[in-house]
């Protein structure tokens, strides 16, 4: 519990100093970031913005930004991972970056829009995929699927279990009664979100 | 609610006493403080009082910073239970820190604990199938281990007894490999489960699939309500829907009067008196204090899980028993199993697009054993059998991560349902070997100076040559049934992953070459009685629970009997 209350204030503390950025970051090259890491360095963080916002943008429904998915992403890399996956992560993030300037000129975030799509197609063709699971566990061997496919999964992970999304887009059901195993799909419209 | 009677210093002496308070242990002391005996319950760990203690079973994902998981720095002292994959922010209060009970691995062993009242009642699975003389009868038929000594009929009515008490929902359909139980209204399956159910019994004479048989209430029972399908259980239910000691035994047992709970109490040793030949009570040590208290009784009930109940008596020694209570016949400690679990096969099912269901049904499919049932069905490739569970269902967005595509479309088209996917996993029986062991290793002590245990115990190539055809029918089934994509599996990681660890200290006929007699009594104790997983002398293919429950209440029952006519 202590540890949780503690995680908010270091939230609250980002946010309040995320209104002085120019003070933070005078001497650190240009961000446009408008929220301040715990976790990840502000290059890392800038990437994980623009990625989170071109696989999941706005649309009639909130975006992965509004429903704060690169600050979620934060929060795994510090607190989920290990030390060692915080090196993997690291390390993915750098050659996902070196990878996109051979091709396109310029780090992922930097990009126009169009290379930004481009560029994820590319990765998208080239990743590896999770094998299914059962309770939790991956059935068979699961090979590494690199840092683009589990930072997609991680991002989709944190849109849709987010507030907003589960209560007001998808179907929530907290509650449901006892278990109805066949009734017409409109009858409840989106997927549930527990 | 129940404020249960903590209070063991007013009396150091008792009728019974039952060490542990999970499934067996949660039984022993209810039939017990029924029949009238002042009864303590010693649990190693806290107490969890039902619905009191259960402060994340309302949480939604969006109340955790993390959604549910768990941190890294949470995790560092619960590695070895984490190897299961099911632990994460909301219930890892429930499961014990690996350092409080370490243990040496010889080949891997994972050993999942819970160190709470209610132990792992609270975690279970709540998969509930009689078993049937096919399985007392095993042993005694091809000659692994002993034989039991008792039959389908010695435990039949002590099947119905807990059943009643505990509410278990299925449908009754007649086999002889699987006899029914005394069921509440079975859960319901859904359309794709229908479907492949109707294909799998008629490409498959012989094979059935029906509803999991689960100790969930589908009606309400003893003012207990009735499953809400919210699939929340391991944080605790707060309809006590489904069978825990938390919320059915032991409520049961304090309503009597009866009952003390003593927590923080580690079990050290039985204690065992020369001259009366034999035990008066049991040595505890205060896991807060770590001061070393005695109490006494006329009988005791051992009900710390299997692994757990058969360390406790290897660590009690006396100048009789040199090398642990009950441990003349030299196999205390000896015939470890578990299920082998995690084969099977999973594909994708086309129809039913427009249908969805409501409720996240805590429960599954069954498909009963049927290999090794009688002449026709008898292969030359093992012995004994396995029975698969599994499910259908509709993928959610987390199918989103390994479509090709992202972006506005693929964002929106998430909000609806998938595919609705099926898949099965085996159960296989694993054979009582006798070098499958655990041992006590006196030379690395606990925090609380106990000695430690050594587990040495593998699956072998009977268990192995199952799960080959767990994955070819499995496969197989799911063809015949009509499923695309199929992929079959095969992630078998050890022993210990099945969570049904039985054996160690088994039941037989003779003192020579068993630990416990028929009525789980220790051979040479016969006021001591082991009624969880470690009495078990084979290890079936269905889940064990219904049947320690069951072994446990017809155990404490005899001890009230013998004890009337002043044998004990």
């Amino acid at each position: 519990m202590q540890r949780r209350e503690a995680l908010k204030q270091t939230a609250l503390f980002g946010i309040s100093t995320a209104l002085f950025p120019s003070l933070l970051q005078s001497c650190k090259e240009q961000s446009r970031l408008n929220w301040q890491p715990q976790f990840l360095s502000v290059k890392h963080a800038e990437l994980i913005s623009s990625l989170v916002d071109t696989l999941l943008p706005k649309t009639e429904t909130p975006g992965a930004l509004e429903m704060k998915v690169d600050m979620f992403i934060d929060l795994v890399y510090g607190k989920l991972n290990g030390e060692a996956g915080q090196k993997e992560m690291d390390k993915g993030m750098d050659k996902f970056d070196e990878k996109c300037e051979a091709e396109f000129g310029d780090r992922f975030a930097d990009l126009s829009q169009e290379n930004k799509v481009a560029f994820l197609k590319m990765e998208e063709a080239s990743s590896p995929k999770f094998n299914g699971s059962i309770w939790g566990t991956a059935a068979g061997k699961q090979e590494p699927v690199g840092f683009y496919r589990s930072l997609k999964s991680t991002a989709l992970w944190g849109y849709f279990s987010s507030e907003e999304i589960g209560l007001n887009v998808l179907t929530y059901d907290p509650v449901p009664g006892p278990y109805q195993g066949c009734i017409p799909l409109s009858e409840v419209g989106n997927t549930y979100s527990l | 609610m129940a404020n249960f009677n903590i209070d063991a210093k007013k009396d150091m002496t008792y009728d019974a006493i039952v060490i542990g308070s999970g499934i067996s242990g949660g039984w022993a002391a209810k039939e017990l403080c029924e029949n009238g005996l002042k009864t303590l319950v010693l649990e190693r760990g806290r107490l969890v009082e039902h619905v009191i203690d259960y402060p994340t079973m309302n949480n939604d994902p969006w109340d955790l910073d993390l959604r549910g998981a768990a941190t890294a720095e949470e995790m560092a002292d619960r590695q070895i239970v984490a190897r299961s994959g099911f632990i994460g922010e909301n219930n890892m209060h429930f499961y014990a820190k690996d350092d409080e009970n370490p243990y040496k691995e010889e080949k891997p062993f994972l050993w999942m604990r819970a160190n709470q009242m209610g132990g792992r009642s609270l975690l279970w699975g709540k998969q509930c199938y009689r078993w049937s003389d096919l399985d007392f009868e095993a042993n005694a038929k091809d000659g692994h281990g002993v034989d039991w000594p008792i039959r389908y009929k010695d435990i039949a009515p002590w099947y119905t007894h807990v059943e009643k008490f505990a509410g278990i929902s299925g449908e009754a359909i007649g086999l002889p490999q699987l006899p029914d139980s005394h069921f509440l209204p079975p859960m319901e399956l859904n359309c794709v489960e229908k479907d492949v159910k109707a294909r799998i019994e008629k490409e498959f004479p012989g094979r059935n699939m029906i509803i999991g048989r689960v100790a969930h209430l589908t009606e309400p029972l003893n003012g207990r309500g009735q499953c809400q399908s919210r699939n929340r259980c391991d944080r605790g239910c707060p309809y006590g829907a489904y069978f825990s000691s938390n919320a059915v035994t032991l409520p049961a047992a304090n309503a009597t009067g009866n009952l003390t709970i003593r927590p923080f109490s580690l079990a050290e040793s039985i204690i065992y008196d020369e001259e009366k030949g034999k035990a008066v009570g049991v040595r505890v040590i205060d896991s807060e204090t770590k001061e070393s208290i005695d109490y006494f009784a006329k009988i005791i009930f051992c009900n710390a899980s299997t692994i757990a109940s058969t360390q406790i008596l290897l660590n009690s020694t006396s100048n009789r028993f040199e090398n642990g209570l009950g441990n003349d016949s030299g196999e205390l400690g000896h015939n470890l199993m578990d299920h082998t679990y995690r084969v099977g096969a999973m594909g994708k099912f086309d129809g039913h697009e427009d249908k969805y269901y409501k409720g996240r049904r805590p429960n599954g499919i069954y498909i009963p054993r049927y290999r090794n049932i009688d002449a026709e069905s008898t292969t030359d490739k093992f012995v004994r059998g396995y029975g698969y569970q599994g499910g259908a269902g509709r993928a959610n967005w987390g199918a989103g991560a390994n479509q090709e595509a992202f972006g506005a479309e693929f964002k929106d088209a998430l909000t609806k349902p998938g595919d609705w996917e099926f898949f099965i996993t085996g159960f296989a029986e694993c054979l009582p070997y006798h070098e499958n062991k655990v041992t006590l290793d006196k030379e690395k002590l606990d925090k609380w100076g106990r000695p430690t245990l050594v587990i040495d115990a593998e699956f072998k190539e009977n268990e192995l040559a199952i799960n080959r055809q767990i994955q070819i029918d499995a496969v197989e089934m799911l063809e015949k049934a009509g499923l695309k994509d199929i992929v079959g599996f095969d992630n078998e990681h050890g022993m210990g992953y099945g969570i049904h660890e039985m054996g160690t200290a088994r039941m037989g006929k003779d003192p020579k070459t068993s630990v416990l007699n028929a009525t789980n009594q220790v051979h040479a104790a016969k006021n001591v009685f082991v009624t969880d997983g470690a009495c078990m002398t084979s290890s079936s293919c269905v889940n064990p629970s219904l049947t320690y429950m069951a072994l446990t209440a017809r155990a404490a029952n005899h001890a009230v009997s013998e004890l009337k006519k002043k044998n004990l």
